[in-house]
């Protein structure tokens, strides 16, 4: 994995804890504050910059996250489903290949 | 005289009875007065002139005012601060084709119903690059008060005016609207001697909620405790909306939940709203959040970090040191200056920056980071977030923000305004 790695921070309710639990990647969230905990999915900067330019609402907030924020819910409830479906975190790849394929009608689709 | 507002004069409240004005309007259209439709942003504007939101302001600035603000933070009496112009702007072409020239009296509307009476006095042109620099500090068009000083037509009027005709505040926001006179006597009925401004246009995290209590702790001072003789006046800007900032309704809604759910005792808390669109001037609006305040009533103001600043233009506390510059009792409220808070993982608690020991371990909770967690639907711990403030503003994302808790263009368009004006009968 790339030094820098631009993450998209998912956070995680008992709901999203106990999916990640199942799919065996509960270790890798970080508790933040006060006991919240998020799940930073990795990207490169490649995929950082293609994330900006499909969904032009989000910014890279390099001030005080120093990751991708803004991007709609149904966006990052997709890469969260990803992340569980295929129980790793390295999943921007597959995400951005699959929406440049089948475009919106990807939020409506199930992950196979 | 015991309204007293900013500059140590009376509260201006430039309004005419209905009947009045109902009479004013009907001797205005029979000597054929010029009448001119205004915009939300001017409409705003009139309504604060007229209920002393801005006293001693009567009218829209003449020049010389305009010019004593940018160049001595002053109005052109040389001696009562003020920070911001206050203008009414309007097309060569649209003057011209108007016929509207010094002294006329114009029937202004809005959404095409009598509104105000519009005394000119002044007509003049301004150097809008100039004014930037003076007010904002750049030049920048990408700072938002300076795109909007851009945006400004060519010609000014200055002028007093009178309101005829008094705004509908539409709900959710109408028990939260009070007028500067208003807002005294509500003052008087707490039996508040002591009243600290909390100036918000966000939802509150638990980091706010804990600048309110330690400006209210360190403010009551030496106060008898028998009965609150202070309280905290949550003071909401409501007004132009740039997209991802929080829906208006979202803002007051979850302050005042805040205290119907106890985090404040009930006596002494207060939430209200004043009209006003941002400007983003850092230091100079926090002068201008000051006056406006004392107009309210306010003893104590506080200010924070980075107070109505935006971007990078501002150091975090130019807005603290400006006040230092100001000639001694220029200002009739005492800014209260608030460092950050932060959670402190130690402590495990909201801490704040001048008494935590733990600055390499503290959690900060940015805005962003905030939002991050409220777009993703994710309740954050009490300690955090208080459960109440976040299911108001899930409700109000439903309600009011066609399914979001921020400004989106759909927002934007489908919005219910704040205020109408309705028919003068
Ligand atoms: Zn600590």
């Amino acid at each position: 994995m790339a030094e820098e790695t631009y993450p998209i921070n998912l956070w995680v309710n008992e709901e999203r804890l106990e999916k990640l639990q199942a799919a065996g990647l509960a270790g890798m969230c970080k508790e933040v504050l006060a006991g919240l905990k998020v799940l930073a999915v990795p990207n490169t900067a490649e995929q950082r910059d293609k994330i900006l330019k499909l969904f032009t609402m989000a910014k890279f907030d390099t001030a005080t996250t120093k990751s991708i924020e803004l991007l709609p819910k149904f966006v990052k409830d997709k890469i969260f489903d990803l992340v569980v479906a295929r129980k790793k975190i390295d999943v921007m790849d597959e995400f951005l290949s699959k929406f440049e394929q089948t475009g919106d009608a990807f939020w409506s689709q199930q992950i196979a | 005289m015991e309204n007293i507002g900013h500059g140590g004069k009376e509260i201006v409240e430039r309004i005419l009875p209905k009947d009045a004005a109902i009479k004013r309007v009907n001797e205005m259209r029979a000597a054929k007065a010029k009448e001119l439709d205004v915009r939300l942003q001017i409409a705003t504007e009139v309504i604060d002139i007229a209920y002393g939101f801005f006293s001693p302001l009567e009218g829209f600035m003449t020049k010389a005012d305009v010019d004593a603000v940018c160049d001595n933070m002053t109005l052109a009496d040389g001696k009562t601060v003020w920070a911001i112009p206050i203008v009414f702007d309007m097309s060569d072409e649209d003057l011209k084709k108007s016929g509207i020239k010094q002294n006329d009296e114009v029937l202004l509307t809005y959404t095409s119903n009598p509104f105000a009476v519009f005394e000119v006095s002044d007509i003049f042109t301004l150097d809008k690059q100039d004014m930037a620099q003076k007010v904002y500090g750049t030049t920048d068009e990408k700072h938002p008060g300076v795109k909007r000083t851009y945006q400004y037509q060519d010609k000014f009027i200055g002028g007093k005016i009178t309101l005829l005709n008094p705004p509908k505040i539409n709900e959710p926001f109408t028990r939260f609207w009070l007028t500067p006179k208003q807002m005294r006597e509500r003052f008087k009925e707490k039996g508040w001697e002591m009243i600290i401004n909390h100036q918000t246009r966000n939802v509150p995290h638990t980091g706010h909620e804990w600048l309110m209590k330690g400006a209210y702790l360190g403010a009551y001072g030496s106060m008898m405790v028998d009965k609150p003789r202070g309280g905290i006046l949550v003071n909401a800007i409501i007004g132009s909306k740039r997209e991802g900032d929080y829906i208006d309704e979202a803002i007051i809604l979850c302050q005042e939940a805040q205290g119907k759910h106890g985090y404040f005792r009930d006596d002494i808390f207060l939430t209200t709203c004043s009209l006003w669109d941002m400007r983003y001037a850092g230091p100079r609006e926090a002068v201008f959040h000051a006056c406006l305040r004392t107009n309210l009533g306010c003893t104590h103001h506080m200010f924070g970090r980075d107070h109505a600043g935006v971007g990078s233009y501002y150091d975090p506390y130019d807005a603290h040191r400006i006040f230092d510059k100001l000639p001694k009792g220029s200002l009739n409220i005492t800014p209260i200056f608030n460092l950050d808070w932060w959670f402190c993982p130690v402590c495990d608690e909201v801490t704040y920056m001048g008494v935590c020991g733990h600055k390499d371990k503290k959690a900060s909770f940015s805005g962003t980071m905030i939002r991050s967690i409220i777009q993703d639907g994710v309740k954050p711990p009490r300690r955090i977030f208080r459960p109440e403030v976040f299911d108001m503003i899930m409700e109000c994302a439903e309600k009011y923000g066609f399914g979001d808790a921020f400004v989106t263009e759909d927002y934007l368009k489908r919005r219910n305004p704040v205020f109408t004006i309705e028919p003068l009968k």
